[in-house]
């Protein structure tokens, strides 16, 4: 990953919002198992709520969106410096569960976390163009046993 | 359902925090309001934060840690019920 998240037994990030669904998770952690850039992001408070997230990926989507000011205050961030901000990264929620062949991502809800302040915030895009369900990676399973019987 | 009759520049307050303002009123088209809540109350579009809600639901499970470790496939989430 370009940048190291927290991991395992560090502070936990502070989302003031929680997750559209699960408004009452507030604490979360994140886990990293050594798989390419896929970090598990599981809430302290409310523990059923685990994600898998990526970081957002320039080449593939441009640049990330621009936020309005209530989502920067969410995450102690001022908009002016945002764009060269080393302490903000961009993660995807990733849906490894609702596609037998794809692991897609949702673009129209990223994560932004601010690693100093340790907050987070889910943010909602209004663009109806931007997919739920992006074609982000195949299922790690279904690449092995390609890569097997190759 | 509370339902309150109010004029352009009036305002409804939902508790201490949340204050409705009415901005304009065009007949046939729509209301523009303004929403003033503390940043931890997430203000939508009902019908984009119900696909947000829908997605995070269907992307959510306790056993995600599982899956990224390669102990779970598609499969056995979609019986796990």
């Amino acid at each position: 990953m370009s940048k190291m998240l927290t991991t395992t037994g560090e502070q936990p990030f502070y989302f003031p919002q929680g997750l559209a669904g699960f408004t009452s998770a507030h604490q979360f952690g994140f886990i990293y198992e050594g798989v390419g850039d896929l970090v598990c992001m599981q809430s302290i408070d409310q523990i059923e709520a685990a994600f898998i997230l990526t970081p957002w990926d320039e080449e593939r989507l441009g640049k990330p969106p621009e936020v309005s000011q209530e989502y920067l205050s969410c995450v102690h961030a001022s908009q002016e410096p945002l764009a060269h901000d080393e302490d903000m990264l961009w993660m995807l929620v990733l849906n490894p569960f609702a596609d037998a062949s794809w692991v897609t991502a949702n673009l129209r809800a990223p994560i932004l976390l601010n690693m100093q302040a340790r907050r987070g915030v889910q943010c909602i895009q209004h663009n109806h163009k931007l997919p739920l369900r992006y074609h982000w990676m195949r299922h790690p399973q279904q690449t092995a046993v390609a890569a097997a019987s190759a | 359902m509370m339902v309150l009759r109010r004029k352009v520049g009036d305002v409804i307050c939902i508790g201490d925090d949340v204050r409705i303002v009415i901005q304009e009123v065009h007949p046939g088209q729509g209301v523009r309001i303004a929403i003033d809540a503390p940043i931890d109350v997430p203000v939508h579009r009902l019908e984009i934060y119900r696909l947000i809600q829908q997605e995070n639901q269907a992307a959510c499970h306790a056993h995600a840690l599982q899956w990224l470790q390669g102990g779970m496939h598609v499969e056995d989430v979609n019986n796990d019920g």
